[in-house]
């Protein structure tokens, strides 16, 4: 059944009742429809090449460098808290940068149990320049 | 990479394996959910891990058999019913393998080895409890000495996190960070097959369009983030792709009870994966539900009563309210494991952070800062705007022809969503010049995924994505007696 659709388009009522486009679209509609697809490829084309920008440093040889560097300190200071502190023992986390005394409470976990106060832990952890990791080293003091 | 590549495939994408097939069929949705549907699980057996006992993988193990039990008998039972409408193979692997190649293009990224400041402060910190059993989960949430790790936060990256521990050892906590990021992909495989699935009736070049453009949604998911978020163990892009896929399957793809359903672990996936994710997980179903069972206006009209009428009232009444129930339902139950998770985080005594004491700052230099401070990320706004007009102009009836969602449903998501984040910055107690400094690229993800994956949708439209039906071709009946008054063109 030949039809025309309100905006001028030829078409056929399907079995379903629904309006089958049988022609082409007018070009009106063409362009606005280049216009869209222009539109919404420029957009994400350029989302992915800001995209491209921004990890620049993160995949270049240096940055890589810098990220297996603090790979290799994280295991080693996990390795270092599991050698030099006894399983269980309570302890502080006492390291002027936030971040350290972070991963020092992130790096512990499950071996010894890190106290909102010295009063009650058996020992201090601290990050200290060093050799030991990569330039930091693990730094446990009895209380 | 290998690890948890195998983790991913086997620890979560082999118990989820049979609920997506029932649930996704032949759609190229079907990969990309298993391993969510997995991490789904996790956290659920995380949250039994801290509300009951033991440890996750024995929870992990009950959730999963339940799960596919459930299935099973679910599968038996609908043998009896028609079957749902899925795509032709063909069509499913073609755009598998290019949503999937684009995304190992980003996801090569992870041999660069990031660990970002929250994989470490934060997931790993959970994932580590987590692996430890209930006495160590709770005991450590409930920690002074963890606070800085935002003991509330919902378990899905620990848990799935722990789940590879349990698997792999923990030799090497990276596995941890690489799970994240492979399920973060997952995320944003579900939308790229959504997207996809807007040119699934259209001609075989508006297919190909669609496809092209659930590539690029996927590789802009990445880049919106940049690697260090995407990669480096951060959960944002994951519940935001989540809540995105829910987005795009529960208010933009015809209705059905497939789309709904991956809509709903969209949904419920983003609501264990972070706090913005629960809440905007519970605006994308109060949507959603109001899309399958909308509000019917003329109902709404206090009609005079009649006494021989007052009968035909109360079978009104009780059907209105049979409706209600109906659409909290639809917003609860998805919603469970994220809301669980609060309750219990409650229930043991940890608060929220950033609403612990009232700020210094005044409202409105809040607003202001905040206002400055996410206008940067949101670049895409006035593009989308113009599409959606331009759209709405030339495409509608191709729109309206492909029973997709109406517009309004994808920008009031993304409306209401944003007003929270802002709200959230307002009201909030950190100062809120470090607070955006520290976190508005990473809330402002969601947003600018909503309306990238709108551009894309439309770009599809415009294509002649689903504007041809053959003839004959229905579309999946709607699981529900449709009665909408408030989008006309919303089918």
């Amino acid at each position: 059944m030949d039809v025309r659709r309100p905006d001028g388009e030829p078409g056929r009522i399907a079995e379903n009742g629904a309006s089958v486009r049988a022609g082409r679209r007018p070009v009106g509609t063409l362009i606005g429809c280049g216009l869209i697809v222009s539109a919404a490829a420029v957009m994400l084309g350029l989302s992915v090449r800001h995209g491209m920008t921004v990890n620049a440093w993160e995949l270049s040889p240096a940055g890589m460098k810098a990220w297996a560097k603090f790979d290799r300190q994280e295991e080693c200071i996990y390795h270092a808290i599991r050698s030099e502190v006894p399983e269980g023992a309570a302890v502080y986390i006492h390291d002027a940068a936030v971040y350290n005394a972070q991963r020092l409470a992130e790096l512990s976990t499950l071996w010894a149990v890190p106290q909102p106060s010295p009063a009650t832990a058996r020992w201090t952890l601290s990050l200290v320049p060093g050799q030991a990791c990569s330039g930091l080293s693990l730094e446990v003091r009895p209380r | 990479m290998s690890r948890a590549l195998w983790v991913v495939i086997a620890g979560l994408g082999l118990p989820g394996i049979l609920p997506a097939l029932a649930i996704a069929r032949r759609s190229p949705a079907l990969v990309f959910l298993a391993p969510l549907m997995g991490a789904g699980m996790a956290a659920v057996a995380a949250e039994l891990e801290l509300g009951v006992g033991l440890s996750l993988l024995t929870w992990y193990v009950v959730v999963a058999v339940t799960a596919n039990v459930a299935v099973v008998a679910w599968w038996l039972t609908a043998g009896r019913s028609p079957p749902l409408a899925s795509p032709p193979w063909t069509w499913s692997i073609l755009t598998m393998l290019v949503v999937l190649g684009a995304l190992i293009v980003p996801l090569t990224s992870l041999r660069t080895g990031i660990i970002g400041y929250d994989g470490n402060a934060v997931w790993l910190t959970h994932t580590l409890m987590v692996s430890g059993g209930h006495h160590e989960l709770l005991t450590g949430l409930r920690n002074a000495a963890y606070t800085f790790s935002n003991p509330d936060y919902p378990p899905l990256v620990p848990a799935a996190g722990a789940l590879a521990f349990a698997l792999v050892g923990r030799g090497d906590l990276r596995v941890a960070i690489e799970v994240t990021a492979l399920l973060t992909a997952c995320a944003l495989g579900v939308v790229g097959a959504g997207v996809a699935a807007v040119g699934g009736r259209g001609r075989p070049s508006s297919r190909i369009a669609a496809v092209v453009a659930a590539g690029a949604v996927c590789m802009v998911g990445f880049s919106v983030t940049g690697i260090y978020y995407a990669v480096g163990g951060y959960a944002d892009l994951l519940w935001s792709a989540a809540a995105v896929g829910a987005v795009v399957w529960g208010l933009v793809l015809p209705r059905s009870t497939q789309a709904l359903v991956v809509a709903w672990i969209c949904a419920g996936v983003a609501s264990v994966t972070k706090n913005e994710g629960l809440a905007t997980a519970l605006v994308v179903l109060v949507l959603i539900a109001l899309r399958y069972r909308p509000l019917a206006l003329s109902r709404l009209r206090r009609p005079r009563v009649q006494p021989e009428s007052r009968g035909l009232q109360d079978v009104a009444v009780g059907s209105a309210v049979r409706r209600w129930a109906e659409r909290a339902g639809f917003v609860v139950v998805p919603a469970l494991p994220g809301l669980a998770w609060a309750g219990l985080a409650r229930l043991i005594g940890l608060h929220n952070a950033f609403f612990t004491s009232s700020s210094a700052e005044s409202p409105v230099s809040r607003a202001r800062a905040t206002i400055h401070g996410m206008a940067p990320h949101l670049v895409v706004v006035p593009v989308a705007l113009a599409v959606l007009v331009a759209g709405c102009y030339f495409v509608r009836r191709d729109r309206e022809r492909a029973r997709l969602g109406h517009p309004a449903w994808l920008w009031t998501a993304w409306f209401l969503s944003l007003a929270l984040i802002y709200v959230t910055y307002v009201l909030g107690s950190p100062p809120i010049k470090w607070w955006l400094l520290t976190s508005v690229d990473r809330t402002t993800i969601y947003p600018q995924l909503v309306l990238y994956t709108d551009l894309a949708i439309w770009m599809a439209i415009a294509f002649g994505g689903g504007g041809a039906q053959a003839a004959g071709e229905r579309p999946a009946a709607a699981p529900v007696a449709a009665a909408p008054v408030a989008a006309r063109t919303d089918a």
